[in-house]
């Protein structure tokens, strides 16, 4: 304890969670000033995920908004968020820390709260990872064709989606070096071409067979026996529905109902469909497709 | 052939180009070419018929044409006799193809023993011309009538008017039966306000499932603020056992132009779009030549028939996923997102495509336009009830005899569907459940046949439409795998936006699959309501508030079933494989 002359007046709050909060402000009220050191961008803590609290039941938010708001406004309190601390030296009563505060990139005491910096949000637009999805080699050919797609559709009000459904049809699936290309062609992250590529089911990301057999799985197939249509068809090729046969030669999925009900159960072939399907038509129609 | 139509004498002379193609003088042959006929085998019937009139050196046109609705009797063949009647034959097969075009060139008769029916006359909806065949042959003076067909007795078919009966890729058939006079009259004589009140004292309402009122969704669009309006049609039919909008696209695709042209003046639209889902290829590329038709002659586009007014329309195709047949998924897909839904509001009709009002209205309404406007509201008011006005399509599927779609005014009764017109159950066994109006309608039970097909029920009625799709269900079915084969559904198709669906539904598909394997207790059924509930709460989109309904309904009509999965562990209609007790 150093003497009563030598004592600072400010006291340090490492934690701006609830207690360290309520510390502040007790603190405050009896005098002090407060560095109340945060980590998170923002104070709150547990507490403000938390619907309510036990034992009592009462509800969390109307705990802590009112402790949030007085902190803020306090003015023996200084926030420091983001901040972390790095060293700490002296005895009780004179203590000197050394804090490290992250750069936020937004000028805090002009920020009101419009969520613009959300929806440009750097951390949003990384790629998330596909196993097995890389960037493989382009021909010459092929980026030609891709800049002819983009060229078709550069004032397309309808954004990517038709440029994906062309770059589909002419690969058979979205590589991603196109996706690349893609997200150059019309200036926007890759990320958010990979958000629509991945969102819909027609566009795939990996090479497909020669000869793509869909069950249909809508309600009719399904209540005329679909399932064992799928069953016989899975035994049939010596692989399951979502897979790819060794060769290549047939892929095997299920399709949510193609619309043919009345002529359950239906299955398709590269788009060509077949109604009524029994036993004896399954190795008939794929003899055709080589 | 392809001049411009700027008025009604253009438009007749089309009309009689086109009549001239639907009733030639010599033998017309039509093969029921929709995606169903396709499926098994009309493309093979269609080359047999061409290769046969050849061989023989019978006088014939071949074309093909949309769907006529009796699926369940496909591939379909008609014959136009040469100032005779049209006669239809069911079930045909390249063999008997060849047999049939080989006795009628050899003059020793028509087989009637394969004839499903005859056509004396048929209606133009648009313009309430009937057209009277010639006199039938002695030997088929015992062949049905079409319209007496149990199948065909109660339909009026409004929607689905030319379906069946012209050649989807002529415009000049379509112009023949009537098609663009809705756009002649409106824009030659009407005012946006006229054709905007006809529609809305016409009572119609959407064909999408939810009934609104289509008039005051136009209205609110007229109202909001903005030059630049949009329309969208919907033709994103993703809900499973549904087909009617398909067969509309693939059979009439100008049907829709027209209603969305008199929808654009009306409102004050200059653009419009139709999304189609891609598993839809023959509607696509029908609706490409279909608009690009309507383009050629000044039907669509800059300054429609001389009248000053113009309109755009353009097909975007969807990419597979379901979620997008909700107005503002499938507005988020055609501005080139992932197809997960907005809040609400702003409604669509406020700030919908681009943040313009837009309305989206799906196929079966934009086809019902065009003759409300040329036959007047109260014509369209005299069919249906009270409450409901017009006509819809279903579909009857499962194990009736006559799987089909038929178009009917609405107030008849789920039980005359299915019995009569569907002609009762394969083998007469008995019905166990019917799963109607799409998936989130979940399996009702048979007790609930005098269920009236209508938009709102009268007090103590109980009244359904949904999505359209009946699907009969016998002693085969297990409600509780039905059940979770729905539920599949919804988990699959939920775009992960938002909680409550997201793990709502993967949370109620792992408790079904706990009950249908065996491992389900008083609990698990509890748990599936409650959290039922919190899902139809908390949802953002329709997907997640209508997910839990199959459940809900199957608890409610089949108590017994599932009690039976919980407490004996077993399954009667051997579906479900039960872990050991």
């Amino acid at each position: 304890m150093v003497d009563e002359k030598d004592m600072v007046g400010a006291v340090m709050v490492v934690g701006g969670g609830i207690a360290g909060m309520q510390a502040a402000l007790d603190l405050s009220a009896g005098g002090f000033l407060v560095y109340l050191v945060e980590e998170s961008p923002s104070i709150g803590g547990n507490m403000l995920r938390l619907d309510k609290t036990f034992p009592t039941g009462d509800c969390a938010t109307c705990t802590i908004s009112p402790k949030l708001v007085a902190c803020m406004r306090d003015l023996n309190i200084e926030l420091l968020t983001m901040a972390q601390v790095t060293a700490l030296d002296g005895v009780a009563g004179n203590f000197k820390a050394k804090v490290r505060i992250a750069p936020r990139s937004v000028d805090a005491s002009k920020c009101t709260g419009c969520g613009d910096c959300t929806e440009h949000c750097p951390v949003r637009n990384v790629v998330r990872d596909v196993p097995g999805y890389e960037p493989r080699e382009v021909g010459g050919d092929e980026r030609v064709k891709v800049d002819e797609i983009l060229a078709r559709h550069r004032d397309d009000p309808g954004g990517i989606m038709p440029i994906l459904q062309d770059v589909s049809k002419s690969f058979g699936f979205l590589p991603r070096s196109v996706l690349e290309q893609v997200a150059a062609g019309r200036e926007m992250p890759l990320a958010e071409v990979m958000r629509v590529a991945s969102f819909y089911e027609e566009f795939r990301l990996h090479p497909e067979a020669r000869h793509i057999v869909e069950v249909c799985d809508g309600t009719s197939c399904y209540s005329r026996h679909s399932k064992k249509l799928l069953k016989q068809l899975e035994e049939h090729l010596g692989i399951k529905a979502g897979e790819t046969d060794e060769e290549g030669r047939f892929a095997l999925r299920t399709i949510r109902c193609l619309g043919l009900c009345a002529l359950s159960p239906v299955m398709r072939v590269d788009g060509v469909s077949f109604g009524r399907m029994t036993r004896d038509q399954v190795p008939q129609i794929l003899e055709r497709f080589e | 052939m392809s001049e411009c139509i700027r008025n009604s004498d253009d438009l007749a002379k089309a009309a009689s180009a086109g009549a001239a193609r639907l009733y030639p003088a010599q033998l017309k042959i039509i093969v029921g070419a929709g995606s169903c006929g396709l499926s098994v085998g009309a493309g093979e019937i269609e080359k047999a018929a061409v290769e046969a009139v050849k061989e023989l050196g019978v006088e014939a046109t071949v074309i093909r044409t949309g769907c006529i609705g009796f699926c369940g009797r496909e591939p379909l063949l008609d014959l136009v006799l040469p100032g005779g009647p049209r006669v239809s034959y069911g079930n045909m097969t390249v063999e008997k193809t060849r047999e049939l075009l080989a006795t009628y060139a050899e003059n020793k008769g028509l087989k009637p023993e394969l004839i499903l029916g005859r056509f004396e006359k048929e209606e133009y909806i648009l313009t309430g011309e009937v057209h009277e065949y010639g006199p039938a042959p002695d030997e088929l003076k015992d062949v049905a009538e079409w319209s007496d067909l149990d199948f065909y007795r109660r339909q009026k078919k409004v929607i689905m008017r030319n379906c069946g009966s012209i050649d989807p890729l002529s415009i000049d058939e379509s112009i023949a039966r009537g098609t663009y006079q809705a756009v002649q009259k409106a824009l030659g004589s009407m005012s946006a306000d006229d054709v905007l009140a006809e529609v809305e004292s016409s009572g119609l309402s959407g064909r999408g499932g939810a009934s609104f009122p289509t008039g005051r969704k136009w209205r609110f669009a007229r109202e909001a603020e903005g030059d630049i309006k949009y329309l969208v049609c919907n033709a994103d039919e993703g809900a499973p056992g549904s087909y009617m909008d398909r067969s509309v696209l693939e059979g009439d695709p100008h049907a829709i132009i027209e209603g969305m042209i008199l929808g654009s003046f009306a409102i004050g639209a200059a653009e419009g779009f139709i999304y189609v889902r891609s598993e839809y290829p023959l509607a696509i590329s029908t609706l490409d030549k279909a608009l690009a038709d309507a383009e050629e002659r000044g039907l669509l586009g800059d300054d429609i028939m001389g009248s000053g007014w113009s309109f755009r329309l353009s097909v975007r195709r969807g990419s597979g996923a379901y979620v997008c047949g909700e107005e503002t998924a499938l507005i988020e897909s055609i501005e080139g997102h992932s197809g997960e839904p907005r809040g609400r509001p702003p409604f669509p009709v406020v700030a919908g495509l681009w943040q313009k009002p837009t309305v989206v209205n799906n196929v079966k309404t934009w086809a019902s336009v065009a003759p409300i406007i040329t036959r007047g509201s109260d014509w369209y008011k005299s069919m249906g009830t009270e409450t409901s006005h017009g006509t819809t399509i279903f579909s009857l599927e499962g194990t009736v005899k006559n799987p089909g779609l038929v178009e009917v005014p609405y107030g008849i009764s789920l039980g005359d569907m299915i019995n009569e017109m569907g002609g009762g159950t394969l083998d007469d066994k008995p019905i166990k459940a019917i799963q109607a109006g799409g998936p989130s309608k979940g399996c009702i039970s048979p007790d609930k046949m005098d269920m009236l097909i209508e938009a709102s029920a009268a007090p103590g009625k109980l009244a359904m439409v949904g999505t359209g799709s009946i699907i009969v269900l016998d002693e085969e079915t297990c409600v509780v795998d039905m059940t979770r084969f729905l539920l599949g559904f919804f988990n699959d198709e939920s775009c992960g936006k938002c909680t409550p669906c997201r793990e709502g539904t993967k949370q109620m598909l792992g408790l079904l699959t706990d009950i249908c394997e065996g491992r389900g207790t008083d609990h698990t059924l509890a748990q599936l309501k409650r959290l039922s509930s919190a899902m139809k709460a908390a949802s953002v989109c329709g997907l997640g508030s209508m997910a839990p309904d199959p459940v809900l309904t199957g608890l409610e009509c089949f108590p017994q079933e599932f009690a039976e999965h919980v407490h004996d562990r077993k399954c009667s209609a051997g579906i479900c494989e039960m872990g050991e007790v």
